[in-house]
């Protein structure tokens, strides 16, 4: 019976208006944003290209993330070159451009495609599902029927999530196929793996704004409510809880500003140097100060800036836009988490070649090699015990809420 | 006339639901919105001042000129609008080792982000079943079976939208003004008031322009079920799509070489090659110098050289031609490898220049980068400010390196000649220190011209599409 209902749904999606709108929308956007993210990961792999480390450079860089085409997050900052020198890390090349319009409006990647405009379809999927009916009186006559509303209700939502999912999984697999294809951009095996995960959170997420479209049709009389209703629920979820939660954690945790770190690097460097002149000579130690105390002021700023990270994180989770974020740039490895943790794996590697590059620099040589550094993603497991997991689970349990909230108003509401 | 059928708009939306639900959310989330950034811009007052303190206290004791331009570099001082605006002013910082990249994963909810997403989609749903929806309920036909003209009910449904807009925007942006300068550290100043006053001027356009599209779209379609469709459609590309999508397209039409590409090759010019040249030149004109004077020829330790100076009037003339010598031509080859990176740079300023240009024509399709840039600029957030800001971080540079460090290093070496000027601590207490000072609200309104214009464009264009569309309308 539940196929019968979401056989019926499907043909009337397919016939509809709306339908046609959806889909003219939702194959431009994936394709416009796959085409421009690769073109922009392909301009970043050019510029890794140019600042690739010889073979024992004290440098250390990670060429982009090919999964940042899906999801950009942070890889911009995770590809600067960090070289190291006597003082400890130099931020070299901020792979950044002159184009101030880029600061203006987000990354159009295919994260931002479904958090923000897919979202807004699935909505619009479930926003009229029992309203709209009983305004025709077609609810009446589907009731009158041997069926049961929470088969119509499984149907309606089965019927709906299939028009909506099918053609979203068949221009995105088309696109990814596509870039599969690419020599520039070359995929491992994990990369597919993680893209798959990738994209069944995005499902997850989509359905939970179905769940929340067909909620809200059974709570209210007419489907000209429910759509006012969503939308702004939708900006709400979408926009407002993220972006205000992590101005919230802010005001409960103090992270000094990016602006007096550097002040307060550029101090001690200063102080050191003219010490040192005042001494002529022992340089080495001069250097370890600075080193040690960059090393202090940086430990500290990761302890803070990781409990406002904590907190706002946990804040955003009233937003699923805000747990598909975290969740899914975490997975492709260019989340917040993975920055900290390659800037963590620098200190590292700075500490560990720190004392021959003073030696070398003391007896005067130049041309001295070092350890190459390394850097590999957080496994899939460590992403998932760090809070993916949490987030799609989570985000399941929205689903699920809003999906018996569902039930509950359609059990009690009135056909007439 | 056409008071009565404004009236009969504005009271049909003031009864509504959908009036009040937009209103609720919007006094809200403004209100909401002011005392978070409010809170923020506090702390950042503070953070500034505890910066400051720092800088005066470490200049007490330490300062030679070799690297304090590190340490005095300008900054922003936060802005009163900040508690409002936000614009461009977030802290990420790729250069430093130590960003800060969550306002790159979620972007602050200010005053622009109030206007530029709810307000329009406030805007829609006022306005997406104009006339399909009247058709629908049949009142339409009623309406024109007076005596009435089609123009003055297209222009009623117009005025009685954008009238019914202005009541909730304003009443919400006084509460969350309340709430700014209920704070007894926000000093909110006439120049604010005014530029306030157009950013709220630019609000009414932008709305204006959502309202016209949702009557366009509704006397086009014949069920408000689908006039949703289509004007959620034209919202999400004109919102959410064109703005994000057009430097990308920019750098696609008009590209620009690497900044890292540019920068190597700069770094090379400047930094390898300048000392190579800088010593050969060094070597031919101290040679030159040692040809005048044999003198230099000896080898003496620095104590020596020092009391030789000091006794020898004629050594003394000696050293200093071979250090104007060598001043010389380290000069020269600055002069000569700058030159050159110089070119470089240049090329590429162009050409980022025209490519931010294109990217930010394109942008202005969308009326919501018109009233981004409108907000940012006018509230001194924006690229208009960063220039500014640029402008008067030279000016100082000048002041200082110029003027002032001239006079420190003679006076100085009128002390001392043989002191090294650049790596000597030196009292710098009474340096000239940056002073921020916004821009006049002249220029900012001149500035903001250009994206008021194309709203009002947008305003015309589609009031006439809509009106055209209306009197073809069949009302049946």
């Amino acid at each position: 019976m539940i196929g019968t209902v979401a056989r019926k749904e499907i043909v009337a999606n397919l016939l509809s208006y709306k339908f046609f709108v959806v889909l003219l929308l939702m194959v431009l956007l994936v394709a416009t944003s796959l085409f421009i993210m690769h073109r922009d990961f392909s301009g970043r792999m050019a510029d890794y290209q140019l600042i690739r480390p010889e073979p024992g450079a004290p440098i250390a860089v990670v060429p982009p993330n090919p999964l940042s085409i899906f999801a950009k997050g942070l890889d911009d900052a995770m590809t600067r070159s960090f070289e190291i020198g006597v003082t400890g890390v130099d931020v070299r090349a901020g792979q950044s451009s002159g184009n101030i319009v880029y600061a203006f409006f987000p990354a159009p990647d295919f994260l931002y495609v479904v958090r923000v405009i897919l979202s807004l379809v699935a909505l619009l999927f479930g926003f009229d599902q029992i309203s709209r009916e009983r305004e025709q009186g077609t609810l009446k006559l589907l009731l009158g029927g041997p069926v049961s509303r929470a088969q119509v209700l499984a149907g309606k939502w089965l019927g709906n999530f299939l028009s909506l999912s099918v053609p979203f999984l068949l221009v995105t697999l088309l696109g990814a196929s596509v870039l599969l294809f690419d020599r520039d951009v070359r995929f491992s095996a994990g990369d597919i793996g993680r893209l798959a995960l990738i994209l069944a959170l995005a499902l997850l997420y989509l359905a939970f704004f179905l769940s929340l479209g067909m909620l809200v049709s059974a709570l209210t009389r007419r489907a000209a409510t429910s759509v006012i209703v969503l939308l702004f629920a939708w900006a709400l979820l979408v926009f407002v809880l993220p972006n205000l939660g992590t101005l919230v954690a802010r005001q409960f945790v103090s992270v000094p500003s990016v602006r007096a770190l550097s002040e307060k690097r550029e101090r001690t460097w200063t102080r050191e140097v003219l010490l040192g002149l005042g001494e002529r000579g022992n340089w080495a130690e001069h250097y370890r100060t600075i080193s040690r105390e960059n090393d202090r002021m940086e430990e500290d700023y990761r302890l803070r800036f990781e409990r406002l990270v904590r907190l706002s994180r946990n804040i955003n989770r009233l937003s699923p836009a805000a747990s598909l974020l975290d969740a899914a740039t975490e997975i492709a490895g260019t989340g917040i988490g993975d920055e900290s943790r390659l800037k963590a794996e620098v200190v590292r590697y700075k500490n560990a070649i720190i004392d021959p590059i003073i030696a070398d620099q003391a007896a005067g040589r130049r041309e001295a090699r070092y350890a190459a550094f390394t850097y590999r993603r957080r496994s899939l497991a460590e992403v998932f015990a760090a809070g993916a997991l949490f987030d799609a689970a989570w985000l399941a349990v929205f689903n699920i809420l809003a999906f018996a909230l569902a039930y509950a108003g359609f059990v009690r509401y009135d056909v007439r | 006339m056409i008071r009565t059928l404004i009236a009969k708009e504005m009271r049909a939306h003031l009864l509504s639901f959908r009036f009040l639900a937009s209103f609720v959310i919007l006094f809200v989330l403004v209100a909401v919105t002011a005392v978070v950034l409010t809170g923020d811009y506090v702390r950042k007052l503070d953070e500034y001042s505890a910066r400051q303190a720092e800088i005066d206290r470490y200049l007490r004791d330490y300062a030679h000129f070799n690297r304090i331009g590190g340490v005095l570099e300008p900054t922003q001082p936060p802005i009163p609008f900040l508690a409002l605006v936000r614009g461009l002013t977030a802290d990420v910082n790729m250069e430093a080792f130590d960003n800060d990249p969550l306002p790159v994963m979620f972007p602050l909810v200010d005053l622009t982000f109030i206007v530029t997403i709810l307000m329009s989609l406030v805007a829609l749903i006022l306005t997406y079943d104009a006339v399909s929806g009247e058709k629908e309920d049949g009142t339409l036909k009623l309406m024109l079976a007076n005596s009435l003209p089609r123009s003055k009910i297209i222009l009623a449904k117009v005025a009685g939208a954008v009238l019914t807009l202005v009541g909730p925007l304003v009443v919400s942006l006084a509460a969350g003004m309340l709430v700014v300068l209920l704070h007894p550290r926000v000093d909110w100043t006439g120049a604010d008031w005014g530029a306030l006053g157009l950013v709220v001027v630019g609000a009414v356009l932008y709305s204006g322009v959502f309202a016209l599209i949702g009557i366009l779209v509704s006397s086009i379609h014949r069920s408000s079920a689908s006039s949703i469709m289509t004007s959620l459609f034209v919202w999400t590309l004109l919102v959410l799509v064109v703005p994000n999508l057009s430097p990308y397209v920019a750098s696609f039409l008009s590209p620009a070489p690497s900044r890292i590409k540019v920068a190597r090759e700069t770094s090379r010019l400047t930094d390898v090659d300048r000392d190579d040249l800088g010593r050969r030149l060094m070597a031919q004109y101290q040679g030159e110098v040692l040809r005048q004077y044999p003198v230099l020829g000896e080898r003496l330790t620095e104590a020596e050289v020092k009391r030789r100076v000091a006794e020898d009037p004629e050594y003394r003339k000696a050293f200093e031609a071979n250090r104007a010598a060598s001043e010389r031509a380290w000069n020269e080859a600055n002069r000569i490898q700058g030159a050159r990176a110089e070119e470089l740079r240049d090329d590429l300023r162009r050409k980022e220049e025209a490519q931010t240009d294109l990217a930010r024509a394109i942008s202005m399709v969308s009326p919501l980068a018109d009233f981004a840039y409108l907000a940012t600029d006018l509230s001194s957030t924006g690229t208009r400010n960063q220039a500014h800001f640029g402008s008067l971080a030279r000016l100082w540079g000048q002041a200082f390196r110029r003027d002032y460090r001239t006079k420190k290093v003679e006076e100085l070496r009128a002390k001392d000649p043989t002191a090294d000027p650049w790596n000597t601590p030196i009292d710098m207490t009474d340096a000239p220190r940056f002073r921020y000072v916004e821009e006049g609200l002249g220029g900012r309104v001149q500035a903001v011209l250009p994206p008021l214009a194309v709203l009002l464009g947008y305003g015309v264009v589609l009031f006439a599409a809509a009106y055209l569309a209306f009197i073809r309308y069949d009302v049946r």
